[in-house]
């Protein structure tokens, strides 16, 4: 993975997992890598990897269990509303776009339409 | 200690594997002229024999010098200093290994001579002109104006003290290379000035030693008491050059 | 874990290290920044206990640095020191001699992910080659403290992304890792911590995820702020 290193790496891997997770690439109460293992895999420092899974478990994102390792959460609810989140996310930057190249919102909603 | 000494072995195994090879073919035209009869051969053999034992000690120890000198001032010095291993036991190593080495080929050539001898009283059983060519090599040599005669006791002597005086020379060398490193710090022609430190602290040392033994007459004891002196400036030169290498030096 | 306090050194004229007071934390990969001449080696030297410091001293674990530490401090310098009559595996068997926590197993393993063979010997060595043994060799001791100066320098993509693989499964709690390189961005993600020299001084001393919240810049965003208007 690509980081840009202006801005905190723990933060970009978190939005990662964040994007696996309501993707559904990583289900709901899937194992996730151990600490070390997310470290080896992104080639970060063991210290990031800490803090993302500490920042995706305030989140509500994930749980670490002692001795098991660390779960995605099964709470289908929050995951839900994270999807909410992004996708209003999205939109927000789509329609943010539009405005800067003059499109109304009409306009994109024909576009929208006939697109394949 | 013994692993440090192994390392200096393999620094210096060439040499001496070159030195043996040499003595061998030598020693092999010794037999030749010996039982061809052949006495051109067995002298020259013989000179070449006594040539390679005085050059051999020389060079060894010549080489442990060269050896100190590169392991302080190229990049390899990080190979003994990043060891858990202290000045003492490093210098120390490189002298036991170097003095060992010596005394081991000092007495390799005293048994070939030996050995070399009890062949020709063998065939011949009688003394030789070569014998005769060889008193009259050694006669050049006297110790306080006395000449010297070939007892066996008076021999041992005479090896006691070169060898003694050899390796005090080369723990002045060694003294006079670090002390220089120290203080140059590894700049270009330190060799240059331990060179004149190991003459300056040679002279010292032998006006000492000279001072010492004046009241000495007799050469055995003489000869005893100057290679006991060498071998104690040595030892004090020793713990002086390792105590410079553990405060001062920098690689 | 290493602690720096006010150390100095003067060779004749010039001043490499000026007075450099800082602590280095166990359990962090700290990286070492600063163009040619700003101490860097020097100082790393003095931490490993092959230069005495002019004045000042270096403490690991709160003692001076001695014969002892070099047990546990293993130092990788940035030139080639090997005997030039070993082979591969007579370096192996050196480091073997000499440090209780060498492990062959662990460094057989090295060499084969860097691609080196034990028969080759360490003068017919590239300088690619070369450097990656030293990698190699430093990293299958199992020290407290690594200090690799200028790891990455002539290695190629493949050999690097291995060294930073590698830096990263040493990069445990107990350990305290140290790099220094020219190679910034090699090193952006892989360390937390970032030390800059500059002329031999202690510019900053900062946590790397914290200076990207709170300033927006990147490591090397930083080194170019510093150095920039130093150099040309």
């Amino acid at each position: 993975m690509q980081f840009d290193s202006t801005r905190p790496i723990w933060l970009q891997v978190m939005r990662e997992l964040e994007i696996s997770i309501v993707t559904g690439e990583r289900g709901p109460g899937e194992k996730l890598p151990g600490g070390r293992d997310l470290a080896l895999a992104y080639s970060i420092n063991p210290n990031t990897a800490v803090r993302v899974y500490q920042e995706l478990e305030r989140a509500g994102l994930c749980e670490t269990r002692r001795g098991l390792g660390t779960f995605v959460t099964s709470d289908t609810q929050r995951i839900t509303a994270l999807r909410s989140e992004f996708a209003h996310q999205t939109v927000h930057d789509f329609l943010q776009q539009l405005q800067r190249l003059g499109v109304t919102r009409e306009q994109a909603a024909q576009m929208i339409l006939k697109e394949e | 200690m013994l692993k440090l000494m192994k390392y200096e072995l393999r620094k210096t195994w060439s040499t001496k594997a070159i030195l043996l090879a040499v003595t061998a073919i030598v020693e092999i035209a010794y037999l030749i002229g010996l039982y061809a009869d052949k006495e051109g051969t067995m002298s020259v053999s013989v000179l070449l024999l006594i040539l390679l034992a005085f050059g051999g000690v020389m060079v060894i120890g010549l080489e442990s010098i060269l050896t100190l000198h590169r392991d302080m001032n190229t990049r390899q010095s990080y190979m003994l200093f990043m060891t858990p291993n202290s000045c003492y036991k490093i210098l120390g190593a490189k002298i036991l290994e170097c003095g060992v080495s010596i005394l081991l080929t000092g007495a390799f050539f005293f048994a070939l001579g030996v050995l070399d001898i009890t062949l020709l009283f063998a065939k011949e059983g009688q003394l030789s002109r070569l014998w005769e060519t060889v008193q009259q090599f050694l006669s050049h040599f006297s110790v306080n104006g006395r000449a010297l005669d070939i007892s066996v006791r008076t021999m041992s002597a005479v090896a006691f003290v070169l060898l003694t005086a050899w390796i005090s020379l080369i723990s002045t060398a060694y003294l006079a290379d670090v002390i220089s490193a120290a203080l140059l710090n590894g700049k270009k022609h330190n060799g240059f000035v331990s060179f004149l430190l190991f003459i300056l602290l040679s002279y010292v040392t032998n006006r000492a030693a000279g001072l010492i033994t004046a009241s000495i007459h007799d050469s055995y004891t003489l000869m005893m008491v100057y290679g006991l002196i060498d071998l104690a400036f040595a030892a004090v030169m020793y713990v002086v050059t390792a105590m410079i290498m553990e405060r001062k030096l920098s690689v | 874990m290493l602690e720096s306090r006010e150390v100095t050194k003067v060779f004749g004229a010039k001043t490499a290290v000026d007075h450099v007071t800082m602590k280095l934390e166990k359990g962090h990969v700290y990286a070492m920044l600063g163009p040619n001449g700003s101490g860097k080696t020097t100082w790393m030297k003095m931490a490993a206990g092959l230069i005495k410091p002019t004045s000042g001293e270096v403490l690991y674990q709160g003692q001076p640095v001695s014969i002892a530490s070099r047990n546990e401090v293993a130092y990788m310098s940035t030139e080639p020191y090997f005997y030039t009559w070993m082979t591969v595996r007579d370096v192996g068997k050196y480091y073997q001699d000499f440090f209780a926590d060498f492990s062959m197993d662990r460094y057989q393993a090295l060499l084969r992910r860097m691609d080196l063979t034990e028969e080759l010997k360490t003068k017919a060595l590239s300088s690619g080659m070369m450097a990656k043994l030293k990698i190699a060799v430093t990293m299958a001791r199992d020290a407290r403290v690594y200090m690799l100066d200028e790891p990455f320098n002539g290695i190629d993509l493949l050999a690097r992304d291995e060294i930073r693989a590698a830096v990263l499964e040493y990069a445990t709690s107990d350990k305290l890792l140290l790099l220094s390189s020219h190679l910034v961005e090699e090193m952006e993600a892989i360390a937390d911590r970032a030390v800059f020299l500059l002329e031999g001084r202690l510019v900053e001393n900062v946590d790397l995820e914290t200076m990207r919240m709170e300033r927006g810049i990147s490591m090397a965003d930083r080194y170019r702020q510093i150095y920039g208007h130093t150099e040309g």
